[in-house]
């Protein structure tokens, strides 16, 4: 970060008398530019807002849920969406909105920690494994083949199954599975950038490894994590709602859509409402994520720009 | 490299002839007696899980009994719809006054599926099988209902001898009331005494049944083919019966709705409607002889404590769990037997829900801050429970009002029970289906102190419990037993080891053609005279 606002030069002031017209050489943070053709992209601005919306709404989720998430007595099982239950009640007649809406809280968490976690281990790993190469590379690089060998959902599950299910688990379970995408992502980017000039030059100037690693790749890095974090938020979430699905994740009676969504599949058509929202709330998020990662490509990627 | 690939080539399609030669070879073998059979009068039973073994004396399991029971028959036999003792291959029993002298008149003519007469010899061969056991482990039922094996103290049965050709004389050592009840079950049906030889048993049985045992192929299909000699005159009315394995219960729906099965078990509740509303199906319902409960272990802090155990039975309102899990078809328990059982104390008050009664017990035994413990909840689908794990859920929900807090945890079947038995549960989901139709078969099997480690999961140990259940085992007199069964009752009633939940009836679901299909209570049933209309 601090080689970037460094990058932004002082502010001249301008003479007053110069008519006001747009410098064209004028240098701007590339952080401010890549919000402009962000903002340009209107597809990527609903993925953004979508987004928003579930963090609000998972952040004030006790404020804003009508009923709390073990609430309900079992003789209103499977009432239909009404002025009073906007979703509709489970078969443990608990309203289905404020079981949603506790459960955006459980699954953005999951997505942000767990990505989180990936990022900083992947990224770690990436980076050492990129810089110093060798054996080290050779090491690292093989565990992520190794990773990358098994089904994602399976090592998942494989990581599940020793841990014990829980949703902190799972939430270990995607982390680790997501290393070596972050992993890659990194040694790749560290092998082009280490050969520029400038790092070259710092390390002439007789920079340690752990400055120039810190103070001048890892910045350099930055933007394609922030692309691949935000898409991984979504498989994330999705893995999570898996995990639940399969009884792996969430336990109950914590409101996870995977979890609503498994436990309600054999009403599918007796009370579609109950199988509905949880799917379509785990669409929702996903393609809002999913729209926000590519319209950060797109903004950020400088092959990308016209 | 071209010659090699070609080779390769060559020597696959040499060894996939070579084995379609082997499969077709197989069949033709066994293609003598197929003229006979009409593969439209064969029926289909789709279930849940594979048998564990096709001897009855080394199980346990509903899913190998079903299987045997078409087999190989028992000296005596149930009822069709309930545990009433009716003649099987024994026509005619006497019991001398003292009750220590049980003699049988066999039936006379009946063969073997291998040919071998059955008479007195082959049944003293398999009862001396059973008790002169050197492997005390493999024949685990007879051990626990006869009171253990040949040259222990508890060993009910003293001897078996055959009195001519037709008769046994089967010798107690001390009176045993359910005795008859205990013959009847699938484990002790006879064997021929030729198969006994052998120790192929378990995979190739050979009984007297109204169906021959053809092939096995495991977790996937049984065959059994019309026994032609059976000698019931008109039976079986079917050409065979073939057991399907179909694990998951609504693609078993689904195959039986596609006619690719006629009969299946374990009718998820809530299909019962998809079932009746289709023209081309028919609903059956086994008679209730169950009990689905949640278990404390009465060892494990807090549960030691009998107010603990009263609060929590305060806590659950069995019959929104019967209207929400079972869709209605389940009466609430309060006794840890079913009602249709002798002996079942309806004067008994259950305790209602309440919850200030349930914090008033918990301050009294010094917890009303509440608690946090694991609430164990059963990973599959049983008869006397469908959705343990939903039902667990439910419980979880009212204990939190109280602030007990409950973590459902669970684990493979097998690993459950293993667990579940070694006391490891402080508060566990669980049920029993009775296999004899006697009380014995429920308070003393599943709560007296003798059968902590086996099927005592709370390791209840109530002396004066003990007192009248190991009376009532010894009493001839049936009303005595029952007023005994009774005062048991009450204690345990007391005590609370367990919150009874549910009598549940279990649904089957069939193609609308079968006829004179009667669900047993015990679980398993002959299908000698189910027809196709």
């Amino acid at each position: 970060m601090s080689e970037l606002t460094r990058s932004t030069p002082p502010v001249v002031p301008q003479p007053q008398h110069m008519p006001v017209e747009p410098v064209e050489d004028k240098v701007i943070s590339p952080w401010k530019d890549a919000w402009r053709s962000f903002k340009k992209n209107k597809i990527a601005l609903v993925g953004l807002s979508i987004v928003s919306v579930f963090i609000v709404i998972a952040i004030f989720a006790d404020l804003i849920a009508p009923y709390g998430i073990s609430e309900g007595e079992l003789r209103d099982k499977h009432i239909a969406p009404s002025a009073e239950h906007w979703f509709g009640t489970d078969e443990f007649g608990r309203d289905i909105l404020s079981r949603i809406i506790h459960g955006a809280r459980v699954s953005l968490w999951v997505g942000f920690f767990s990505v989180a976690g990936s990022v900083i281990v992947g990224s770690l790993l990436g980076i050492v494994a990129g810089y110093y190469g060798r054996w080290i590379d050779g090491i690292i690089s093989r565990i992520f083949d190794i990773l990358l060998a098994f089904p994602s959902i399976l090592l998942a599950i494989a990581v599940v199954s020793v841990l014990g299910p829980s949703l902190k688990n799972a939430l270990i379970a995607i982390a680790i599975i997501n290393i070596p995408t972050f992993g890659r992502l990194l040694r790749s980017r560290v092998l082009s950038v280490k050969e520029e000039e400038y790092i070259t030059a710092a390390r002439a100037i007789g920079m340690s490894d752990f400055r120039i690693l810190i103070h001048h790749i890892l910045p350099n890095s930055l933007a394609p994590i922030i692309v691949q974090g935000t898409l991984a938020i979504a498989t994330a979430i999705i893995e999570a709602a898996a995990l639940g699905f399969l009884g792996m994740g969430a336990q109950p009676p914590t409101p996870e859509w995977g979890k609503m969504l498994a436990d309600s599949k054999d009403f599918i058509i007796q009370a579609p409402w109950t199988v509905l929202f949880p799917g379509l709330a785990i669409m929702l998020t996903v393609l809002g994520f999913n729209l926000m990662g590519d319209g950060l490509r797109d903004a950020l990627d400088p092959r990308m720009k016209s | 490299m071209k010659k090699s690939l070609l080779t390769l080539f060559a020597l696959m399609l040499a060894l996939s002839l070579a084995l379609a030669g082997c499969s077709s070879g197989g069949d033709s073998s066994k293609g003598g007696d197929d003229d006979k059979v009409d593969p439209n009068n064969v029926m289909i039973y789709g279930r849940g899980g594979d048998s564990v073994a096709l001897d009855p004396a080394v199980v346990t399991d509903g899913e190998s009994f079903i299987v045997t029971e078409q087999i190989y028959e028992p000296l005596v036999n149930y009822g069709k719809d309930n545990t009433d003792i009716v003649a099987g291959l024994a026509k005619k029993w006497d019991i001398s006054e003292d009750g220590l002298t049980y003699t049988f008149e066999l039936e006379e003519g009946v063969k073997f599926h291998d040919g071998e007469k059955f008479n007195a010899d082959a049944v003293v061969k398999n009862f001396d099988r059973w008790a002169q056991s050197k492997d005390g482990e493999k024949f685990a039922y007879y051990g626990s209902m006869f009171g253990g094996f040949e040259g222990d103290e508890g060993h009910v049965i003293k001897d078996v001898k055959a009195d001519g050709e037709n008769k046994v004389v089967i010798t107690l050592n001390k009176p045993q009331a359910p005795f008859l009840k205990n013959v009847a079950m699938s484990p002790f049906a006879i064997a021929s005494p030729k198969s006994l030889d052998g120790d192929k048993l378990s995979k190739e049985p050979v009984g007297t049944g109204p169906f021959k045992f053809k092939s096995w192929k495991p977790n996937d299909t049984i065959v059994l083919e019309k026994n032609a000699d059976y000698w019931v005159n008109d039976m079986p009315k079917l050409d065979g019966v073939t057991f399907k394995v179909i694990k998951d219960n609504s693609s078993r729906l689904n195959a039986l709705t596609k006619g690719e099965i006629d009969l299946m078990d374990a009718l998820n509740p809530s299909d019962m409607k998809k079932v009746s509303d289709n023209g081309k199906l028919q609903l059956f319902e086994r008679p209730s002889m169950n009990v689905g409960y949640l278990g404390f272990n009465v060892e494990k802090a807090p549960f030691d404590k009998k107010e603990v155990r009263q609060a929590i039975s305060h806590l659950i309102d069995k019959q929104a769990i019967i209207d929400n899990f079972y869709e209605g078809t389940a009466e609430p328990a309060k006794n840890p037997m079913p009602p249709s059982i002798a002996g079942y104390n309806d004067e008994i008050q259950d305790r209602e829900y309440d919850e200030a009664k349930a914090k008033e017990l918990l301050a009294k035994a010094g917890m009303e801050k509440g608690f946090e413990m694991d609430l164990w909840a059963m990973p599959v689908a049983r008869p006397y429970m469908p959705n343990g794990q939903k039902v667990a859920e439910a419980i979880q929900a009212k204990l939190a009002k109280v602030n007990i807090k409950a973590n459902i945890v669970t684990f493979e079947w097998g690993t459950y029970l293993e667990k579940v038995q070694k006391g490891e549960a402080p508060m566990f989901m669980l049920g029993w289906t009775g296999d004899n139709g006697d009380a014995d078969n429920f308070l003393y099997t599943l709560l007296d102190k003798d059968t902590i480690d086996s099927n005592n999961y709370s390791r209840y140990a109530n002396e004066d419990v003990h007192k009248l259940l190991v009376e009532a085992q010894t009493t001839a007199d049936e009303a005595k037993r029952e007023e005994l069964y009774k005062q048991a009752q009450v204690i345990i009633h007391e005590d609370a080891p367990w919150v009874p939940l549910v009598h549940s009836k279990p649904q089957l679901a069939g193609a609308s053609k079968i006829k004179g299909f009667v669900p047993h209570p015990t679980g398993s049933q002959s299908f000698a005279d189910v027809s196709f209309e």
